[in-house]
């Protein structure tokens, strides 16, 4: 499994303008590693298909863009920004082509407890953990923004904490500078007993070649709690790339969903690791693609230890010529007794030139477990369809009626009926209109 | 709590096998060539079995593609690289005649074997109705029932004859379906095969009897390479069996075969296998590696093939017994036990590739890990963009018994027409205290009760054996998880 020496070979360059942006001389920690991430990508390069994470999905097309690594002044306003917003009330924190904006963001009345900073401020304080819950040596994207990471958001929450508003990172690309490549690194810390609500939300403004390559790492003490969600609404022209991997100690709750709709192409590596007993992971995930978009889960749950639990449901809805790739790796360890582990992946096929590859895994290692997959390939079903059309509504509203209840299935484990109502207007909006229902 | 799971966790282990039954060595006088492989090695079998012309060739040009290719190492399976150079690529029986004409010039010594493995040549093969043709390290040393086949017009023998009597149909399917270029393994065994089985069933001909064929490696370090051809012609049906057990060694021994079914117009083939090698001993120490390329070509419309395998033995089993479903309405099926234990690794599954329309498939497989083995399911459905209507129903549970085994499962399901249904479904456990408890009231033991449990968690595959297989099977189960529990 050796992967292909891909580079790109004018990856050096912007590494001198990342370094001086971060001000690397009071971090020579960060330099250092740095420095590994750049000697990894060098002797790595990029993954090829012949690696078994990349067999359905070719970064040929990405290898071959050049991109753009300083962002031109941008023109966001307040106004655009509280259109592209999920939630209105929350803490916000907007990062518009790569740079995190004080004045767009909103952060006032920060409760007791919760520290939020960008990367360039609150790198330092994140030390111990930076780097520790991705490995650069596995994934050639990994290395490229440890490498060239400029921003992105550092949140703690100190012990024995309930924060009640959500935050949410708000990522705009405004296409102001072409082929811009952002590469962000978010590092949250969640200390004993304590709760947060993170949502991630990715969206361009325009239909800009752009790539966004986000690392997310996550800490969970014990008996934390963490709602972290994830809506991507890239241009149709984007690259996104993005990694979420959390460490979670005993009683910790990691709860992921992970909704895709944008960008050409898209790649979500979620991992967990349940490093503590009684800890428990929900990875949840829509991916809802149509012309000739390219979506790729892969995820991954590493049971470590005795009695832990994790659910994971991933549905996904394929239009036009989509190509959509899921991989669900279950790996229970030597002595992880007593895991109960519950997957499942549902696909629909809407139309002739969609290509769907699956990809549920289980590993174990351990005997008295508990653990089960389950994956379809189907499409609308016509009784059902015939049902809606003999009350009186068109084919394009019943197909989408039809998509719609499909799809909102995996936002049944959201607790907020906020965010539910909110990624559920999102769908919907997604979904093609009928001349009954406007 | 504690101290009842420790005692189970015991009786696991006394009830995992620890004899090889089938273990013995039968002591005659066999003609090999010296280790190690050339085009002089090729050259060479090529002359002892008098093979024509354009067999040659084809094992040559097997042998050179097989040069450029590297071992694959994908599989979850761990072993110690082999040296084909060590190795012997033929061994045959000492034979004073140019073979036996009945059974009474058989070497003696060769029928005891067969008598202690239960192989009904005799009278038993005709009060079974089983027509034997065994292969004995590689040659055939005897067939029954050719008359009565010969009747209907089916030809059954040995690879090697059949290439004498008809180079035709073996010019014309040879590696249409295993091309040498496919694999590693079927490269090699390509250009070295010894011998196997030939079946041809003519259009319209219903198989009157199973047909079965025993295979065992018998000299040490030779490593056993079977090519194995079935044709189905239009509305025909063949049930196949296959059969196997090998005596107990110390050294691993290299098992690459290649059976290749084609199946026609309306046709089906029923494959059945029961492969109980040498799995090694308690330490992983011996036993055999069984990498095998099995593949069938439904090429006309509904035509049918069902794969049924029980794999118990062999130190590492790696096989995909593979349908392509090319025939509109053509049917693919796949039932399968795998029972590792000790250090036994196994890594088996089935390919569905659908291209045909309203094809359907069906995968059963059942996985049973106990002691320190590694047990994994790998299957691939693949639903080509023409394949309308295609349908496929996989499900895939796993049993471990024990803390020290795993098992594992990697379904690839990739999808390329909308009107496909696909499902999959995979489970992992154990066997449950509470099904235990049960049984226990009701006054059975513990080894009983499990080999219930076990039994009942087969029954979906075992039940599509033929009769005579499907006890020999539910013996050998029986007798490879004896002592052990969940």
């Amino acid at each position: 499994m050796k992967p292909s020496v891909r580079q790109l070979p004018e990856v050096a360059t912007p590494f001198a303008s990342v370094a001086e942006a971060l001000n690397v001389d009071q971090m020579p920690w960060l330099t250092e590693l740095r420095q590994q991430a750049l000697k990894q990508f060098n002797s790595q390069g990029l993954p090829s298909k012949k690696v078994e994470d990349w067999k359905y999905t070719s970064l040929w097309g990405f290898g071959q863009q050049t991109f753009n690594h300083d962002a031109l002044v941008h023109a966001v306003t307040a106004e655009q920004v509280e259109q592209a917003a999920l939630l209105e009330n929350s803490y916000r924190v907007v990062i518009v082509d790569g740079q995190f904006s004080s004045a767009l963001s909103q952060l006032d009345n920060i409760e007791d407890g919760l520290t939020l900073s960008s990367l360039s401020t609150g790198a330092a304080q994140v030390q111990q953990h930076l780097g520790q819950q991705v490995d650069i040596a596995k994934a050639g994207l990994t290395a490229l923004n440890t490498m060239l990471m400029k921003d992105g958001i550092v949140i703690t929450v100190a012990a024995d904490t309930v924060i009640n508003k959500p935050i949410e990172l708000l990522v705009i690309n405004s296409g102001a500078t072409d082929d811009l490549a952002v590469h962000l690194r978010n590092v949250l810390v969640i200390k004993q007993n304590s709760k947060a609500t993170f949502i991630e939300h990715y969206i361009g403004l325009s239909d800009q070649v752009a790539m966004t390559n986000v690392v997310t790492e996550v800490v969970l003490d014990e008996a934390a709690e963490l709602e972290h969600y994830k809506l991507q609404q890239e241009s149709d022209n984007a690259f996104h790339i993005a990694t979420l991997a959390a460490k979670q100690a005993a009683k910790s709750n990691w709860h992921t969903n992970n909704i895709s709709l944008g960008a050409q192409f898209a790649r979500n590596d979620i991992h967990s690791r349940l490093e503590g007993e009684q800890s428990h992971t929900t990875m949840d995930g829509l991916y809802l693609v149509n012309k000739q978009q390219h979506v790729d889960n892969h995820t991954r749950i590493d049971h470590l230890v005795p009695n832990t639990t994790s659910n994971e449901l991933y549905k996904g809805v394929l239009d036009d010529e989509s190509h959509a790739v899921f991989n669900g790796k279950v790996m229970v360890h030597k002595d992880a007794q007593k895991t109960d582990s519950n997957q499942k992946n549902q696909n629909l096929l809407l139309s002739r030139g969609c290509e769907i590859d699956t990809k549920p895994e289980m590993e174990i290692y351990a005997d008295d477990v508990i653990c089960g997959h389950g994956s379809t390939v189907g499409q609308i079903d016509q009784d059902q369809l015939f049902y809606l059309r003999a009350r009186g509504l068109d084919e394009v509203t019943a197909r989408s009626l039809l998509t719609y209840a499909f799809a909102v299935d995996v936002l049944e484990r959201i607790p907020s009926p906020e965010i539910k109502a909110a990624l559920a207007d999102v769908i919907e909006q997604r979904l093609p209109r009928g001349g009954a229902a406007a | 709590m504690v101290t009842l799971m420790s005692e189970q966790a015991q009786q696991i282990e006394d009830f995992v096998p620890n004899e090889y039954a089938a273990g013995f060595v039968t002591d005659i006088e066999s003609e090999s060539l010296p280790p190690g492989l050339d085009e002089g090695v090729i050259r060479e079998i090529s002359r002892i079995k008098d093979e024509p012309e354009f067999m040659l060739e084809w094992r040559l040009q097997a042998y050179r593609h097989w040069l450029t290719l590297e071992t694959p190492e994908w599989a979850h399976v761990q072993y110690p690289p082999i040296d084909y150079q060590a190795l012997s690529y033929y061994s045959a029986p000492k034979q004073k005649t140019d073979g036996p004409k009945s059974l009474d010039e058989v070497d003696p010594e060769l029928l005891k074997t067969y008598e202690k493995l239960g192989v009904p040549l005799e009278e038993r093969a005709r009060l079974a109705g089983v027509a034997v043709d065994a292969v004995f390290d590689s040659v055939s040393v005897a067939n029954t029932f050719q008359d009565k086949l010969a009747e209907e017009g089916i030809i059954f023998m040995p690879f090697s004859k059949a290439l004498k009597a008809h180079p035709e149909l073996i010019k014309k399917y040879l590696g249409t379906v295993v091309s040498y270029r496919d694999n590693f393994y079927a490269a090699l065994n390509s250009a070295v095969f010894s011998d196997g089985s030939f079946i041809y069933i003519p259009k319209g001909v219903r198989c009157p009897m199973e047909l079965s064929t025993y295979f065992r490696i018998n000299a040490a370090n030779t490593g056993q390479f079977e090519r194995t051809l079935i044709i189905a012609d239009d509305d025909s049906y063949v049930s196949y069996l296959e059969g196997c057990t090998a005596p107990m060694r110390d050294e691993n021994q290299l098992h690459a075969a290649v059976v290749e079914l084609v199946i026609m117009d309306r046709a089906q083939i029923k494959y059945s296998t029961v492969q109980n090698w040498y799995p090694g001993d308690e330490n992983g120490v011996g036993g055999i590696f069984n990498f095998v390329t099995k593949r069938a070509a439904c090429r006309g419309e509904s035509s049918k093939v069902s794969w049924t395998q029980v794999e118990t033995g062999s130190a590492i089993t790696w096989k995909y017994p593979s349908v392509i479903l090319q025939g509109d309405n053509s049917i693919g099926e796949f039932y399968s036990v795998a029972v590792t234990n000790n250090l036994q690794q196994a890594d088996t599954g089935t390919k569905m590739i659908h291209l045909g329309k309203n094809t359907s498939s069906t995968i059963i497989s059942k996985g049973i890990a106990a002691g320190r083995s590694q047990n994994s399911y790998r299957g691939l459905v693949r639903v080509g963009p023409n394949a309308e209507n295609a349908r496929n129903y996989t499900e895939c549970d796993s049993l471990l018994m024990g803390d020290k085994c795993g098992a594992h499962t990697f379904p690839y399901i990739e999808v390329k027409n909308p009107t496909a249904q696909v499902e999959h479904e995979a489970s992992t456990s154990k066997i449950s205290e509470d099904q235990l408890f049960y049984c226990k009231q009701r006054g059975l033991d513990v080894e009983d009760a499990v080999s219930m449990i076990v039994n009942g968690f087969c029954k979906q595959v075992i039940r599509e054996l033929p009769m005579e297989f499907a006890v020999e099977a539910q013996n050998l189960l029986g007798l490879s998880l004896e002592g052990s529990v969940g």
